[in-house]
C-alpha cells in the first residue's frame, strides 16, 4: 500500500532548471501511439474494392466518427476538425484500455496527459474562433451578454480546460486506486476482474466520449 | 491528558462512521425511488415485469456504487494504522466528511434514471435494450463526482503530513475535505436529473436516442463543472505547504475556503441538472429544435454557474491572499 | 497558543465570509437553473421564438442573481473592509 503514491520520475538538470519526466506515463504514451500508428499505416497500406478484416475496421472507425463530428459541427468544420476528433478519440480510448493489461498503467492516469489533451483542445478551439470570426468579433465574445460579465467568460473558459481534464483524470485514476485497494481488501478472484473490466473498458470509454464530445462542442461553439 | 495515538484511533473510528453514515443515505433514497417507480410500471403492464425488474436491478446496482466507496473508506479508517501525529486527527475527519457527504449525491442522482428507464420500459417494451444503455451511461457519468471524493479520501489517507507545520495544515486538510465533499452533491443530483429526462425521452422516440444521449452527456458535463471546482480546491489545500503560524485567522481562513467552495457547489449543481433536464426532455419530443436547444441550455447553465464561480473566487482569495 | 482578541476577530470573520458565500450561492444557482429549464422547454415548444425567450431568460436570470451578489459583497467585506 505505501507504493500508492510512488511515482517513478526521471530529473534531467539543465543550467539551473529541473525537468521532471513521469518514467511510467511516458514509456505507455509511446506505446499507445506505436500502436495507433501501426494500426493506421497497415490499415491504409492496400486498399482493395473488397475490404480485409483490418480495412472493415478502419472504414467502420472513420465512418462513425466523422458522422459523430458531422452531426454536432456541421459540414465545412467537420472537414477540417474530423481527423483531429477521431485522432483525439482513438488516443484516450485506447489509453484507458491499456490499463488492463497487467504490467501497464493508464497514460491518461497522469494529470499531465489529460491537462495537455485539453490544453490541445482550448487553443485549437480558440484558434478556430479568431480565424473564422476575426479579432475583433472573438474579443467583443467576451463581453457577451452584458459589459461587466467579461471576467467571468474568461474565468469559465479557464474553467472549460480544468474541467474536461480533471474529469478524464479524476475517473481513470479514481477507477484504479478503487481496483487497487478493493484487491488488497479481499484476496478473491472474481470481483476485483469485475471491478477493472468496469472501470477500465466501461468507464474509459464513456469518458474518452465525453472528452471528445465536449471538445467538439467547444469548437463549434468557439466558431458560431 | 490521554496520548496522541487514543486521539487518532479516536478521531478514525468517528470519521469511519461519519463516512458510512452519510454515505448510506443517498444510494437508498435512490434505490427505493427507483424501486418504487419500477412497482408503478409492473402494475400498469405487468407481462414485461421481467424486463423492468431487471432494469430496476442494475440501475440500483450502480447507485449503490457510490457507498460502496464510502465503505471502502469506512473500512479502511477502520483497520489501516494511522502513524501517532496529531494532525492524523484532522486528516481521519476529513476523509470521512469527504467521503460520507461525497456519496450522497450520486447516489440520489444515479437511482433517477433507473427510475425513468423502469416507466419507460413499461411504455415502450421494444426500447428496452436502448433504455438499458443509455441508463448505465448516464447512471456511470453521475457516479462521476462521488468518484472525485474517493480520490480526495485516498490522497488524504495516504499522504504523509506529519512533516508539516500542525497550525495551519490542520484547517487545510479539513477544507480540503469538506470541500470536496459537499461540492459533490449537488453536480450529483443535478447529473442524475439530466439522466431522467434522456431515459424518458429514448422510451419515446427510440429512434431519436443517439441526439437525446449525447445531449444528456453534455448537459451532465456542464453540471459537474462545480464539483471540479470543487476538487481544485481540495488539491491546492492538500499540496499546497502553509507556512507556520501562531494566530487563528489563517486556518479559520483555510477552513472557510472549503466550505464556501463546498456549499457554494450545490446550488449551481442542481440549477444546471434542471435545465439539462429540460433541454433532455424537449430534444426527444422535438428533434428539429436541437440547436437552439442545446445553445440555450449552454447560455443558461453559464449563468447558473456564476454563483459557483464566485464561491471559486473567493475561496481562492481566502487560500491565496491571506 | 494564546488567541488575542483581534485575532479572534478576525477568524470569526473569515468563517462568516465563507458561509455567506458558500451558503448565498445556492438559491440563485437553483433559480436560474430553473429559469433556464422552463426557456428550454419553451423553446421545444416553439423554436422559431429562439431568440426572445434566450433574451428574456437572460434578464430574469439577472434579477434572480441579486442575493448572489449581496453575499459576494458582505463577504468582500468581511475580508477586505471589516478586518
Amino acid at each position: 500500500m505505501g507504493e500508492l503514491g510512488k511515482i517513478h520520475q526521471i530529473l534531467i538538470h539543465l543550467g539551473g532548471y529541473t525537468a521532471t519526466l513521469n518514467l511510467e506515463t511516458m514509456i505507455m504514451t509511446w506505446i499507445v501511439l506505436t500502436c495507433l500508428i501501426v494500426f493506421g499505416f497497415m490499415t491504409a497500406r492496400k486498399r482493395a474494392l473488397k475490404p480485409g478484416p483490418l480495412q472493415v475496421v478502419g472504414e467502420l472507425l472513420v465512418a462513425n466518427l466523422y458522422t459523430l463530428t458531422e452531426d454536432a459541427m456541421g459540414k465545412e468544420l467537420a472537414r477540417k476538425y474530423s481527423p483531429m476528433i477521431s485522432a483525439l478519440f482513438l488516443f484516450l480510448l485506447l489509453s484507458n484500455w491499456i490499463g488492463l493489461i497487467p504490467v501497464c498503467e493508464e497514460p491518461t492516469k497522469d494529470l499531465n496527459t489529460t491537462l495537455s489533451m485539453g490544453t490541445m483542445v482550448f487553443v485549437v478551439s480558440h484558434y478556430a474562433g479568431i480565424r473564422a470570426k476575426g479579432l475583433k468579433a472573438y474579443l467583443k465574445g467576451y463581453f457577451d451578454p452584458i459589459f461587466f460579465m467579461a471576467p467571468l467568460n474568461i474565468i469559465g473558459e479557464l474553467a472549460k480546460v480544468v474541467s474536461i481534464s480533471f474529469r478524464l483524470f479524476g475517473n481513470i485514476m479514481g477507477g484504479s486506486i478503487i481496483v487497487l485497494v478493493i484487491t488488497h481488501l479481499c484476496y478473491s478472484l472474481i470481483l476485483p476482474p469485475l471491478l477493472n473490466a468496469f472501470f477500465g473498458l466501461f468507464a474509459g470509454t464513456i469518458q474518452a466520449f465525453v472528452f471528445t464530445m465536449l471538445s467538439i462542442v467547444y469548437i463549434s461553439v468557439m466558431v458560431n | 491528558m490521554t496520548d496522541i495515538q487514543t486521539w487518532v484511533n479516536a478521531s478514525s473510528f468517528a470519521s469511519a462512521g461519519i463516512a458510512i453514515g452519510f454515505g448510506a443515505i443517498g444510494a437508498a433514497i435512490g434505490e427505493g425511488y427507483a424501486a418504487s417507480q419500477a412497482a408503478v410500471a409492473i402494475g400498469s403492464r405487468p407481462e414485461q415485469s421481467g424486463d423492468i425488474l431487471k432494469l430496476m436491478l442494475v440501475g440500483q446496482a450502480v447507485a449503490e456504487s457510490a457507498s460502496i466507496f464510502a465503505l471502502v473508506v469506512a473500512m479502511l479508517l477502520l483497520f489501516t494504522p494511522q502513524s501517532p501525529h496529531l494532525i492524523n486527527v484532522s486528516v481521519c475527519l476529513a476523509a470521512g466528511i469527504c467521503m460520507g457527504f461525497g456519496a450522497m449525491g450520486s447516489g440520489i442522482g444515479s437511482g433517477f434514471p433507473a427510475a425513468a428507464a423502469c416507466v419507460g420500459t413499461a411504455r415502450q417494451p421494444a426500447a428496452g435494450g436502448r433504455l438499458m444503455t443509455n441508463m448505465l451511461v448516464g447512471s456511470a457519468v453521475c457516479q462521476t463526482p462521488a468518484i472525485f471524493s474517493l480520490v480526495i479520501a485516498f490522497i488524504l489517507l495516504f499522504t504523509d503530513f506529519s512533516d508539516r507545520p500542525l497550525s495551519p495544515t490542520w484547517a487545510a486538510i479539513l477544507g480540503a475535505g469538506i470541500s470536496t465533499g459537499l461540492a459533490a452533491i449537488g453536480p450529483g443530483i443535478g447529473g442524475g436529473l439530466v439522466a431522467k429526462a434522456s431515459c424518458e425521452g429514448v422510451a419515446r422516440h427510440p429512434a431519436n436516442a443517439a441526439p437525446v444521449t449525447n445531449l444528456m452527456l453534455l448537459g451532465q458535463a456542464v453540471t459537474q463543472t462545480t464539483a471540479i471546482y470543487g476538487l481544485l480546491i481540495s488539491f491546492i489545500l492538500i499540496f499546497r505547504v502553509f507556512p507556520e503560524t501562531e494566530t487563528l485567522s489563517r486556518p479559520m481562513a483555510l477552513l472557510a475556503s472549503g466550505i464556501c467552495m463546498g456549499l457554494g457547489a450545490f446550488g449551481p449543481g442542481v440549477g444546471e441538472g434542471f435545465a439539462g433536464m429540460a433541454a433532455v426532455d424537449w430534444l426527444s419530443r422535438n428533434i428539429r429544435a436541437a440547436g437552439e436547444l442545446t445553445r440555450t441550455m449552454l447560455v443558461g447553465q453559464a449563468v447558473a454557474e456564476s454563483t459557483g464561480i464566485y464561491s471559486l473566487v473567493i475561496a481562492l482569495i481566502m487560500i491565496f491572499v491571506f | 497558543m494564546a488567541i488575542e482578541g483581534a485575532d479572534l476577530v478576525k477568524a470569526a470573520a473569515f468563517l462568516g465570509a465563507g458561509i455567506a458565500m458558500g451558503l448565498g450561492a445556492i438559491g440563485p444557482g437553483v433559480g436560474e437553473g430553473i429559469t433556464a429549464s422552463k426557456a428550454c422547454e419553451a423553446i421545444g415548444r416553439n423554436p422559431a421564438e429562439a431568440g426572445l425567450i434566450t433574451r428574456t431568460m437572460l434578464v430574469g436570470q439577472a434579477v434572480a442573481e441579486s442575493t448572489g451578489i449581496y453575499s459576494l459583497v458582505i463577504a468582500l467585506l468581511l475580508m477586505f473592509v471589516v478586518v
